[in-house]
C-alpha cells in the first residue's frame, strides 16, 4: 500500500501542471460562456442565434434546440461542447496510457524490480483517472457557479444545481468510459498505438452516434457507441440521466480496467 | 563464511525465453552462491539482459524456474525482490525530477530501510554532491545519471545486487570508486550478479563467470580457472641459430618462428617445454600471463564447446 501511495503522490505531483492548467482553464471557459450567455440575455438574441445555426445542427439538438437556445443552455454549453468533450478525452487517454509510457522509458523496470505488485500499476492508474476527473469537474462546477454569482443578468433563469450536476455526471462517466478503453489499449501496447487506437475509436463512436442521429437506418447501430449514453441535450431539457445510461458507460469503464488489469498481469515488461 | 550451507543467492534452472521461433535464452542453469561475485557474459543479444530480466519478473519465462535466496521468483516475487538492488542498463528516469525525489521515491517502494549516512557515502564516494542530486534530471549528464542509478542500486544496502552493465558511461575514476564499492560490498557478505562487456573489468571484481552465447551458457567457472582455459605467450630468444623440433609438447603451438626466436602459444604447464629448451642455447625466456580476453574471445568466436 505504501508503494501504491508514493507512486500515486508521484504521479499526481508530475501531472498536476497539466490538471490544473487545464482545470483553471475549463473554470474561466465556463465564466465567460455566462458572460456570453448574459450578454445575449440583456439583448434577448437567443431566437436570432437559433435560426443562424445550419440544419444539421437542429436536426441533432431536435427538440432541445429552444433549451440549449437558453441562458441556460448556453451557460452548461462547456459541458457538452464538442471542443471541450474532446480535450478532456484527449486529457484522459493520455493519463490512461500512463503505464505505456513508464514501460516504454524504462521507469516501470525501476519500479517493478522493487517488492510492488504489477496490479498497482494499474490500481494507480485509475486512481489517477478519477481524480482528474473530479478535479476537472470541480473547477467546471467551480466556475458555472462563480460566473452564475458575479456576471448572470438579474432576471436571468439559472441552470438548476440537478440539471448542472446531471451533466457534470454524465461527462463524468464518459471520460471514465474512455480512460478504461485506453487504459486496456495502454496495458498491452506502445502508448502511441493505444493513444492513437482508443482516439480513432472514439471518432468512429462519435460519428456513428451523430450518424445515428442524422440519418434513420445507422440509428440500429448507434447503441454500440458509447456517445449514445451521453445525452446532454436530454439533460439541459430537464431531463433525468437513465439510469440505463449510468450503467452502460460505467461497465465499459469497469471492463477496460478489468481487462487492464488481465493484460498487464501477462505481459512482458520490455521496452 | 561457510557459504555451502546457505542456500544460494539465485538459482536458475531450466530457464527459457522464447519469442516466436526466436529463442532468447535457452535452458539455463546456474547457481550463484551467496557472497561471490559473478561476471555475467556475453556479446550483445547473446541473453544476458533477458536472464535478468526473468529473475525480476520483468519477462515471464517460457518454462523453467527461477530462486532468489530460495524464493520463487514468480511465486513469490515480492519476497524474492525485497532482497534485490538492481541497476538497469538503461535507466528511465522522468527528466522532470531531481536526483534526491528519485532516490527517495526508489528507497521508499523497496521496503528496505535506506540508512542516510550510508546514502551520503554513496554520495561522496561516487561525487555527486547535493547541489547536484536537487537539480533536474534533465541536467543531468550520462555519467551523472549512471551514478544515480548505482546509488539507488546500493542505498538499501541489499543483500543481492543484480547490475547490468554498471559501468558503461563511467568515467575511469568513477570506474575506480565503484570497484571500491563492490569491494566493499562483497567484504559485507553482499553478493553481486553483473553483466559487462568490460573483460578487463570482469577480471578484476569477479569471483567466477558465466558466459552465454546465442542463449545458451557455454562456460561456467572460476577466474583462475578460466584463465588456465586460455593459452600462455610464450617467447624463447636464442644465443645461436636453431632448428624448429620436430614434435613439441601437447598444449604448445607455434604462432611464428625465427632461427633465433619463437613464439608459441602454451595451454598446460611448461614444463615438458623446459626439459625441450634445456638442450638448447636459450638467451632469454618470457611468459605472458593467460588472459581471460583470450578465453572469452576464443568462445565467441569459435563457439568452443
Amino acid at each position: 500500500m505504501t508503494g501504491f501511495l508514493l507512486l500515486l503522490s508521484l504521479s499526481l505531483k508530475r501531472a498536476r501542471t497539466l490538471l490544473i492548467a487545464t482545470g483553471l482553464l475549463l473554470a474561466a471557459f465556463q465564466v465567460l460562456l455566462v458572460l456570453i450567455a448574459g450578454s445575449i440575455q440583456r439583448t434577448g438574441e437567443f431566437e436570432q442565434l437559433a435560426a443562424l445555426l445550419p440544419p444539421f445542427v437542429r436536426a441533432i439538438l431536435g427538440p432541445a434546440m429552444a433549451s440549449v437556445m437558453s441562458f441556460g443552455g448556453i451557460v452548461c454549453l462547456g459541458y457538452f461542447d464538442l471542443a471541450i468533450v474532446i480535450a478532456l478525452l484527449a486529457l484522459i487517454i493520455a493519463l490512461a496510457t500512463l503505464p505505456a509510457s513508464e514501460v516504454e522509458t524504462g521507469f516501470a523496470d525501476l519500479i517493478l524490480a522493487r517488492p510492488l505488485r504489477r496490479h498497482w500499476i494499474i490500481t494507480r492508474t485509475i486512481a489517477l483517472v478519477l481524480f482528474s476527473i473530479l478535479m476537472m469537474l470541480t473547477l467546471m462546477i467551480a466556475g458555472t457557479w462563480a460566473g452564475l454569482a458575479t456576471l448572470a443578468p438579474e432576471g436571468a433563469q439559472w441552470p438548476s444545481p440537478g440539471m448542472i450536476g446531471s451533466l457534470a455526471l454524465n461527462l463524468g462517466l464518459l471520460m471514465l468510459c474512455w480512460s478504461g478503453i485506453a487504459m486496456a489499449f495502454g496495458a498491452a501496447c506502445r502508448r502511441s498505438v493505444a493513444g492513437a487506437t482508443t482516439g480513432l475509436l472514439a471518432l468512429t463512436a462519435l460519428l456513428l452516434d451523430l450518424t445515428g442521429r442524422l440519418w434513420p437506418p445507422a440509428e440500429r447501430f448507434a447503441w454500440l457507441s458509447p456517445f449514445r449514453y451521453f445525452i446532454p441535450f436530454d439533460l439541459v431539457m430537464g431531463r433525468a440521466l437513465p439510469v440505463e445510461n449510468i450503467l452502460v458507460l460505467w461497465a465499459i469503464a469497469m471492463s477496460g480496467f478489468t481487462l487492464a488489469y488481465f493484460l498487464f498481469s501477462q505481459r512482458d515488461i520490455s521496452h | 563464511m561457510n557459504t555451502s550451507a546457505l542456500p544460494p543467492a539465485i538459482s536458475i534452472r531450466g530457464l527459457t525465453k522464447r519469442y516466436g521461433p526466436l529463442t532468447a535464452l535457452n535452458d539455463l542453469n546456474l547457481d550463484v552462491v551467496q557472497g561471490e561475485v559473478l561476471g555475467f557474459l556475453g556479446l550483445n543479444g547473446a541473453g544476458k539482459t533477458t536472464a535478468i530480466r526473468l529473475l525480476l519478473d520483468l519477462l515471464r519465462p517460457s518454462s523453467g524456474r527461477a530462486f532468489i535466496f530460495g524464493h520463487d521468483c514468480w511465486l513469490e516475487g515480492l519476497a524474492a525482490r525485497e532482497r534485490v538492488g538492481y541497476l538497469p542498463g538503461e535507466l528511465g528516469l522522468y527528466p522532470d525530477l531531481t536526483g534526491l525525489e528519485v532516490l527517495d521515491f526508489l528507497g521508499g517502494i523497496s521496503r528496505q530501510p535506506v540508512d542516510k549516512r550510508r546514502r551520503q557515502e554513496l554520495f561522496d564516494r561516487l561525487e555527486l554532491p547535493h547541489s547536484d542530486l536537487r537539480r533536474k534530471l534533465r541536467q543531468y549528464s550520462t555519467g551523472m545519471k549512471r551514478k544515480l542509478g548505482l546509488i539507488q542500486a546500493f542505498q538499501a544496502d541489499p543483500p543481492l545486487l543484480i547490475l547490468d552493465e554498471p559501468t558503461e558511461g563511467l568515467d575511469p575514476l568513477m570506474q575506480e570508486s565503484f570497484y571500491t564499492l563492490l569491494k566493499d560490498a562483497k567484504q559485507r557478505g553482499r553478493t553481486v550478479f553483473m553483466s559487462s562487456h568490460v573483460l578487463s573489468e570482469v577480471e578484476r571484481v569477479c569471483d567466477r563467470i558465466a558466459l552465454l552465447r546465442k542463449g545458451e551458457l557455454v562456460l561456467l567457472s572460476g577466474m583462475e580457472a578460466s584463465r588456465r582455459l586460455a593459452p600462455r605467450r610464450v617467447r624463447v630468444f636464442f644465443n645461436e641459430d636453431v632448428r624448429v623440433p620436430p614434435d613439441l609438447p601437447p598444449g604448445h603451438e607455434f604462432v611464428e618462428s625465427s632461427p633465433r626466436t619463437w613464439h608459441l602459444n602454451v595451454v598446460g604447464p611448461l614444463g615438458p617445454f623446459l626439459t625441450v629448451l634445456a638442450r638448447l642455447p636459450v638467451q632469454d625466456l618470457e611468459v605472458q600471463e593467460a588472459r581471460l580476453e583470450d578465453v572469452v574471445l576464443k568462445y565467441y568466436r569459435e563457439g568452443a564447446p
